[in-house]
């Protein structure tokens, strides 16, 4: 071993002691901050993850639509399914409509689906919460958690549909006898915005609504484990006529993804501060060090240290800290990771507001996820800035005379 | 060409445009003993300092072992003054994080890798000074005379051609200072090392085999006592 790293040791951990309070307060303090980043980006790496997760369960990968009505529906479809990468495809059509049960009435988002090939598209099938699709292509309607919660329907009841050319011939003497559907399933995904305000009915029943014969207004698609959406519908692009866009769930979604990513980015940004303030300490520590240890620096010139060596020295304190930092608030974090749900359970007990953290935020089951990459991600990064902590004490050493210091009191 | 261990010609070394000393001219020879006598602030320890090339000369021309190091690199230095010299100082200055045994392999730590050799004589010259038994010891728990004969060992343990000892018993009462310069003069003796002592006290001067007086920026000779 290099006499500076073994010197950089014994000073962090000097013989007859386990460790110095030192480096005790700076391990800690490199550890907290490694441990408190990597919990946060973990967990809000399996947010992100689910929500990516129930974005392609319930869109499927790859949208194809036009700007006008697709006539040739089953064309395209055949078309489509000619692509190796492309697992299954789905016609849809959507639109919105009036769904009155008894007095009180709403305007969902109705979107009308061939359900034995949408479950093989989407995860439509996971989602259902109550019912079941046995009797859905009979006349039957599946209604988002919180649109069913509105209107106080439950499965079995039936619901009134009005659709926007139905309504404007209200006003004439014609007598206008809306669709009468009983409530298959009711579904929920744990994403608000699908939650909210949506119905989903067989694609006949929409088209007879909408009047548009066989036309549809999209093909959703389901792409082969490991194929890129944003590859493939690049790729799918070039092969369609100019009015077809396909778009992947990417695309589609770029706001909230971009949201997702700069929140993640806002986090980490924050939470850096926590790990920057541990190096000052550091620095700060090292330097009093320097200040402390200045004879002591210029005996080891005296006894054949280099300038460099000397100042290595000291560096290596600052990686050493950083190391050991940041395995301790790895380790701290997987932990934490690990047990996160018994941790979340036990806090919100302690404070008394269970009910309302997992009706809301559904912390009984907080997501998490990490990676190889992330633990080295933080690691190096933490390690990094603990070894500029030790540059700047290194660079005190370096301009230190040896024999100036040799001299001081 | 002479054997001598270190050699200057025409030695001077200024600071802020005043010479510290000048015209300096001496040599040590294999296993003689120098001393060097001076009042405080007179230079003795930048003399040594520029002698071991810690800090540069001003002019002259600095001779370890017949090789010309005046204008050497600070690589080869730092490689060739742990083989020529070995520190004793007034304040020990051991790494307090480090025990006894450490201490004192240490600079042998930063010329090369320790042998089991290397850690056989340490605790042989720790014998020689009566400190048997004290190798895992902190040297926080060291008394002052405890801590200079560690500290006289550790100059003896790269086998230095010499020893500089710059005032070494400036903190020790009488009776510990004559065992202490007793105890460095045997160790010097034992291991066929010269002696270049910084010092106040005259009559551990006069113990030298030659005596210089460094005063109003030159030194002179002031006795050989062969």
């Amino acid at each position: 071993m290099k006499w500076y790293i073994y010197l950089a040791l014994k000073q962090l951990f000097p013989s007859g002691k386990k460790i110095s309070f030192f480096s005790a307060m700076s391990i800690f303090g490199v550890a907290l901050g490694v441990a408190v980043l990597f919990v946060v980006q973990s967990v809000m790496e399996g947010f992100q993850h689910n929500i990516k997760r129930m974005i392609v369960d319930t869109q499927g990968d790859v949208h194809v639509d036009r700007q006008r009505i697709i006539c040739d529906g089953d064309a395209l479809v055949k078309f489509l399914q000619s692509f190796p990468e492309v697992e299954a495809a789905a016609k849809y059509a959507y639109g919105f409509a009036m769904l009155k049960r008894g007095n009180q009435s709403l305007f969902p988002l109705i979107k009308g689906i061939d359900v034995a090939k949408e479950l093989r598209v989407t995860g439509l099938g996971k989602f259902i919460k109550a019912g079941n699709l046995d009797n859905f292509d009979c006349g039957g309607i599946i209604l988002s958690s919180e649109l069913a919660r509105s209107i106080g329907a439950t499965v079995g009841e039936c619901v009134e549909i009005y659709s926007p050319a139905m309504l404007e011939n209200m006003n004439s003497d014609e007598v206008i006898l809306p669709k009468t559907l009983e409530i298959s399933a009711i579904y929920e995904t744990g994403y608000h915005n699908v939650d909210k305000s949506v119905a989903i009915v067989p694609l006949d029943i929409l088209q007879d609504l909408y009047g548009l014969e066989n036309g549809i207004h999209g093909i959703s698609l389901k792409l082969q484990t490991g194929i890129s959406p944003e590859k493939f519908t690049f790729q799918l692009n070039d092969s369609l006529d100019e009015s077809t866009h396909a778009s992947s769930w990417q695309e589609m979604n770029q706001d909230l993804l971009f949201v997702l990513k700069t929140e993640k980015t806002m986090i980490f940004f924050i939470l850096v501060f926590i790990l920057l303030i541990s190096a000052f300490s550091i620095a700060s520590s090292l330097i009093i060090s320097v200040v402390r240890k200045t004879r002591e620096i210029g005996l080891l010139s005296a006894l054949g240290g280099t300038k460099k060596q000397c100042a290595a020295c000291f560096l290596m304190q600052g990686a050493i800290i950083g190391i050991i930092g940041s395995a301790v608030g790895i380790t701290a974090a997987t932990t934490i990771v690990k047990f996160r749900n018994s941790i979340v359970a036990l806090f919100v007990k302690l404070c008394g507001v269970d009910d309302f953290m997992l009706k809301f935020y559904s912390f009984a089951n907080m997501p998490a996820k990490y990676g190889v990459r992330d633990i080295f991600s933080v690691a190096i990064f933490a390690i990094g800035i603990c070894c500029i902590a030790g540059m700047a004490a290194a660079m005190q050493v370096a301009k230190i005379n040896p024999a100036e210091a040799l001299r001081n009191e | 060409m002479s054997n001598c261990i270190v050699e200057v010609q025409n030695l001077r070394k200024d600071f802020n445009g005043t010479s510290i000393f000048r015209g300096v001219n001496f040599r040590i020879m294999p296993r003689e003993t120098v001393s060097i006598c001076g009042n405080s602030g007179s230079g003795k320890t930048t003399l040594v300092n520029v002698l071991s090339l810690l800090e540069p000369p001003t002019q002259g021309n600095i001779f370890w072992q017949n090789e010309n190091v005046t204008n050497a690199n600070s690589g080869k230095i730092s490689q060739l003054r742990p083989k020529i010299f070995g520190y004793i100082f007034q304040q020990c200055n051991l790494i307090p994080e480090l025990n006894v045994l450490e201490n004192l392999l240490f600079p042998t730590r930063i010329i090369s890798i320790i042998k089991k050799s290397d850690i056989e004589f340490a605790k042989k010259l720790l014998g020689q000074v009566n400190l048997c038994g004290i190798e895992q010891r902190n040297v926080s728990t060291l008394s002052g005379g405890e801590r200079q004969r560690v500290a006289a060992v550790r100059a003896m343990i790269n086998h230095p051609k010499i020893i500089i000892a710059d005032e070494p018993t400036g903190n020790l009462d009488v009776k510990s200072a004559d065992a202490t310069m007793d105890m460095i003069m045997n160790l010097c003796d034992a291991h066929g090392s010269s002696l270049l002592l910084i010092t106040h006290n005259q009559r551990f001067a006069e113990r030298m085999q030659t005596s210089y007086v460094l005063g109003n920026a030159s030194l002179k000779k002031l006795s050989d006592h062969l």
